[in-house]
């Protein structure tokens, strides 16, 4: 097996259509390894969000390619690529993450719905994933009732439901208080165990320092 | 988790405004139906009536329009602008029994009934009335009434009570035998006491006829408009011409009901957009765990496609209800009001099915452009939202 998860070629984005035009990636070329913690650093708007936007497919480059798995994404139709999100990657957000009128275990459920999990495995699937982010207890709990550092747990394990080789977070920890992080954290690293790749924006030097790898984006481009 | 418990969820979330958005849609239906069915109802009544007179066809007055005739079918007072004499020369034309009618107005217990000055002999035989119970007149003026089953049931009466017409008392001598006609809500009394009470003398309001032969309707009817000023009409031509009428007031219903249905399509769509606007972040994040666009269109469409299953269910129930109750007071006939009860329970349940049906067509409908909306929405667009 390809030892490459991940890769991208010359990856270029530029936002807007009309006269104002953001170039956000200037020819970004990235290699990460299957099963390792890699992180994603650099100043705000420099294009850390786009990057990662762009490997999980939830957006097109402009010019360039993806490859998950050796698979050029890029070429995909949109079917192809939600179909890849649902069962290849797990997304994590800063903010409002989940699903507010669903219950933790409900938001777990709801991805595997969309990776085609029987209904009949889900509750039970769902519960040991609240296990591993500590919320067992939390399971019929909407959002609203748990904490920023809770939910952000539930969103893990929610990005976990379809066992997917690669783990994409942007900033999970950028709205938690230093104690929340740590907690956040401590499970990050447990799940990196099992294997998943784990890809994070942050602005977190303490995340940083634990990372396999680096990328610093700076302007656009990655600083060697 | 499944696609419907989802919708479910999302649905709920904002109580007031799905309550508010079915009722829309409900009403619309509602409206719907109760005016369709009220004309539906009004047409079944006109031809069920047209066909219970009897005769071949009826000779009005040739001043009389079309929309006085309705008052023959549905058994108003008509005027009584025919003399007796015309009458006369109508029947002795050979090979046509006629049989005329003076209806007038009283009241029984400050209700408006019709009153039929008839010829007791003749038109016995001419409707093929049986005695339900009591006699029947045994001569041309005989001071009394003969009721039908509509007006016994209604106001309660038996044999021997006593009605008071124009002051005078007549006592009720006899019930008819049901003839699901204006027979059974008319009170039947000889046409010379009728004349009399009513200050009418020699007057009628209408004949009914019938020919021996009915292949020379079109030779009896010149014949009867050579001897008097009259106009001759055919039961079916009096049908059609108040059909007409009466599709001309179905036709605005329609539109009506249209109207509310279009109101009650733009409720769900204006429900929906803002619903799409509202959950943007979160269409991202259902992208983003994996729903393709098609998902994503399939929740927003089957939201609004429920908001039509329910509105069409409760909006037929409304809808009937209310026919049953407002048809008789739109046909503004007291006697409708009686046989509404056999009118308006009998459900149709194609209509009931055809209308929930559309009902879940409006609404999905209305709830494409929303969905597509949606499901167009790049992840990317909808996550950065904020
Ligand atoms: N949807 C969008 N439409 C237009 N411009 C965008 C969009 N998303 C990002 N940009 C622009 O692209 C550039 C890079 O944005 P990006 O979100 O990738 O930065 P970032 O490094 O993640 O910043 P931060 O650390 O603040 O999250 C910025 O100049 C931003 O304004
Ligand atoms: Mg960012």
């Amino acid at each position: 097996m390809n030892n490459i998860i991940i890769k991208t070629e010359n990856l270029e984005k530029i936002y807007g259509k009309s006269q104002v035009k953001t170039h956000a990636l200037k020819g970004v070329s990235m290699e990460i390894p299957r099963g390792s913690f890699s992180c994603i650093i650099g100043p705000s708007g420099h294009g850390k969000s786009t990057l990662l936007h762009l490997i999980g497919g939830l957006d097109k480059p402009t010019k360039g390619d993806v490859f998950i798995d050796g698979v050029n994404i890029a070429e995909l139709s949109k079917a192809e690529i939600a179909e890849i999100r649902a069962k290849k990657i797990g997304f994590v957000f800063q903010f409002f993450n989940l699903l507010g009128n669903l219950t933790a275990l409900e938001n777990i459920q709801a991805a595997m719905m969309f990776g085609k999990v029987a209904p009949k495995e889900q509750k039970e699937r769902a519960l040991e994933l609240l296990a591993l982010v500590g919320l067992a207890d939390k399971a019929n709990a909407k959002p609203g009732e748990l904490s920023g550092g809770q939910q952000q747990r539930v969103s893990i394990a929610r990005a976990l439901a379809n066992d997917p080789d690669i783990l994409l977070m942007d900033e999970p920890t950028g709205n938690l208080d230093s104690e929340s992080e740590q907690e956040v954290l401590k499970h990050i690293a447990e799940i990196h165990k099992t294997g998943k790749t784990i890809a994070i924006v942050t602005h977190s030097n303490e995340i940083a320092q634990q990372a396999e790898m680096v990328f610093e984006v700076r302007d656009g481009t990655l600083k060697v | 988790m499944s696609i419907l418990k989802l919708v479910a969820r999302n649905l709920l979330r904002r109580k007031g405004r799905f309550v508010f958005t079915l009722l829309g849609i409900t009403i619309g239906m509602a409206s719907f139906v109760a005016l369709l069915s009220i004309g539906g109802n009004m047409q079944n009544e006109v031809t069920r009536q047209a066909y219970a007179l009897g005769g071949n066809f009826v000779i009005v007055p040739d001043d009389l329009c079309v929309y006085n005739q309705i008052g023959i079918i549905t058994g108003e007072a008509i005027s009584e602008s025919l003399d007796f004499g015309a009458f006369e020369r109508i029947a002795a034309i050979e090979g046509l029994t006629v049989i005329p009618h003076l209806t007038q107005r009283t009241a029984i217990q400050n209700a408006t009934v019709t009153v039929t000055g008839m010829l007791p002999a003749e038109t016995k035989a001419f409707r093929g009335w049986e005695m339900y119970a009591g006699e029947y007149f045994a001569s041309q003026d005989q001071q009394a009434v003969v009721i039908g089953q509509g007006t016994r049931n209604r106001f309660d009466l038996e044999v021997g009570d006593e009605l008071t017409i124009r002051g005078e008392a007549f006592p009720i001598i006899g019930i008819l035998a049901a003839t699901n006609s204006n027979d059974d809500v008319t009170l039947h009394i000889p046409l010379a006491i009728a004349q009399r009470v009513f200050e009418r003398e020699g007057r009628i309001s209408f004949m009914s006829a019938i020919v021996d032969n009915m292949e020379r309707v079109d030779e009896y009817a010149t014949a009867i408009m050579n001897v008097a000023n009259v106009n001759v009409a055919t039961n079916e031509q009096l049908l059609n011409s108040v059909l007409m009428i009466l599709g001309s007031v179905n036709v605005t219903l329609q539109a009506v009901a249209g109207v509310a249905l279009i109101a009650a399509a733009f409720g769900i769509i204006n429900t929906m957009m803002t619903a799409v606007f509202e959950r943007r972040r979160e269409i991202g994040i259902l992208q983003a765990i994996g729903a393709k666009g098609r998902a994503i269109f399939k929740i927003f469409v089957l939201e609004s496609g429920i908001y039509g299953l329910l509105g069409g269910i409760i909006g037929v129930g409304a809808g009937f209800l209310v026919s049953m109750f407002v048809a008789p007071i739109v046909a503004q006939n007291n006697e409708a009001m009686l046989m509404g009860v056999t009118m308006g329970s009998s459900i149709d349940v194609q209509l009931v099915i055809t209308t929930i049906l559309f009902s879940v067509v409006i609404s999905i409908v209305a709830g494409l452009y929303p969905a597509w909306k949606a499901a167009k929405l790049t992840p990317v667009e909808a996550i950065s939202y904020e």
